[in-house]
């Protein structure tokens, strides 16, 4: 449950970190949302990959 | 010489605006030095014990920031607090009332400082790049770079507004507060604390509305048990300064490129040449 949360918490925090990091290249409101969408959906997957990394690692070096 | 307030604008021969960055740095410095004294220490990356290898650089105050850019009033105020016997490494651990709102000036006049080298660079910077119009006047920015990181440091957004870009001022700023506002409720309300969190606590500050609402409200609020979350709460305050950061730097670009404008070609600032 509190690793659901946490997950929870980490997707919209992600976008709004975007939003800021996007912002940078834009000046208005309606294509910073738009590119901190696609941004955001970049970022998950880079998770996705850095999380799944990182259990193999743990696999091959600690085991199940 | 932007660690010594109203250095640069005493270079650049104004006088008046040295003398006011010079006072407003050691007053804010002061107001905030009295009630905390040695508890500055503290705070500070580390703490003169007189066995570390750090020690004089602690003694010096040194190790403290933001109080660091402030470098006079810091470097003095340390000097005079600094008691190394028992006595006084007891009364650093020691909390004080009103040590919340204390910390914050004092590291206010830090960042203060910072944004007035920021202001003498500007003009510095005007000086050298700027070049004269048509009736021999220099290029005036829709508001000063300076002034719109400072206002994005207290309020996130503010600076963007000022620069003329409202809307986007708004969804930064939003994006900012609500990051730090789901830091607070994560960790009830105790993921900002100076004197418990001091390390994590520089990044939370550069969100300085942020940090002030904290030391007002939340930071003297008593903690009856560690909140299940605080880690989580503590971390998303430090990411929501570190997302301002972000956001001072460029409002302080939107408003400087109003005066000096990127070459022609070169993409930035724009959503045609805007890439995600």
């Amino acid at each position: 449950m509190e690793l659901l949360f946490r997950i929870a918490v980490y997707v919209p925090v992600l976008f709004l970190i975007a939003v800021v990091v996007v912002a940078q290249q834009h000046t208005a409101a309606q294509p910073i949302l738009k590119a901190a969408v696609t941004r955001t959906l970049r970022w998950l997957v880079w998770s996705v990959a850095l999380l799944a990394v990182m259990t193999l690692l743990e696999l091959l070096f600690i085991g199940w | 010489m932007g660690f010594v307030p109203g250095l640069l604008q005493l270079r650049l021969g104004q006088r008046q605006r040295a003398l006011t960055a010079l006072l407003s740095c050691s007053a804010v410095m002061v107001v905030g030095w009295l009630v905390v004294k040695e508890r500055l220490f503290y705070w500070g990356l580390a703490v003169p014990d007189g066995k570390s290898s750090f020690d004089s650089l602690a003694r010096l105050g040194l190790a403290v920031l933001p109080e660091i850019l402030n470098l006079p009033a810091q470097v003095l105020g340390s000097l005079s607090a600094y008691d190394g016997s028992a006595t006084g490494l007891r009364m650093q651990r020691l909390p004080r009332d009103f040590e919340h709102i204390a910390g914050w000036l004092t590291a206010a006049s830090g960042m203060l400082a910072a944004f007035w080298a920021a202001a003498g660079h500007w003009e510095l910077r005007l000086r050298r790049d700027g070049e004269l119009d048509a009736q021999g006047q220099m290029p005036a920015p829709v508001a000063n770079p300076a002034l719109c990181a400072a206002l994005s440091w207290l309020v996130p957004g503010l600076g963007h507004a000022k620069a003329g870009q409202k809307d986007k001022g708004v969804l930064l700023g939003v994006a900012v507060a609500a990051v730090f506002v789901l830091g607070l409720l994560c960790s009830g309300g105790h993921a900002v604390d100076r004197a418990q969190y001091g390390v994590w606590w520089i990044g939370q500050n550069l969100f300085g509305g942020g940090s002030l609402f904290a030391a007002l409200v939340t930071g003297p609020m008593r903690s009856v048990e560690t909140p299940i979350d605080l880690d989580l709460g503590i971390v998303l305050c430090t990411v929501s300064g570190l997302m301002n950061l972000v956001v001072m730097c460029d409002a302080y670009t939107v408003a400087e490129r109003s005066a000096l404008p990127l070459p022609a070609g070169v993409a930035g600032g724009s959503d045609e040449g805007a890439t995600t």
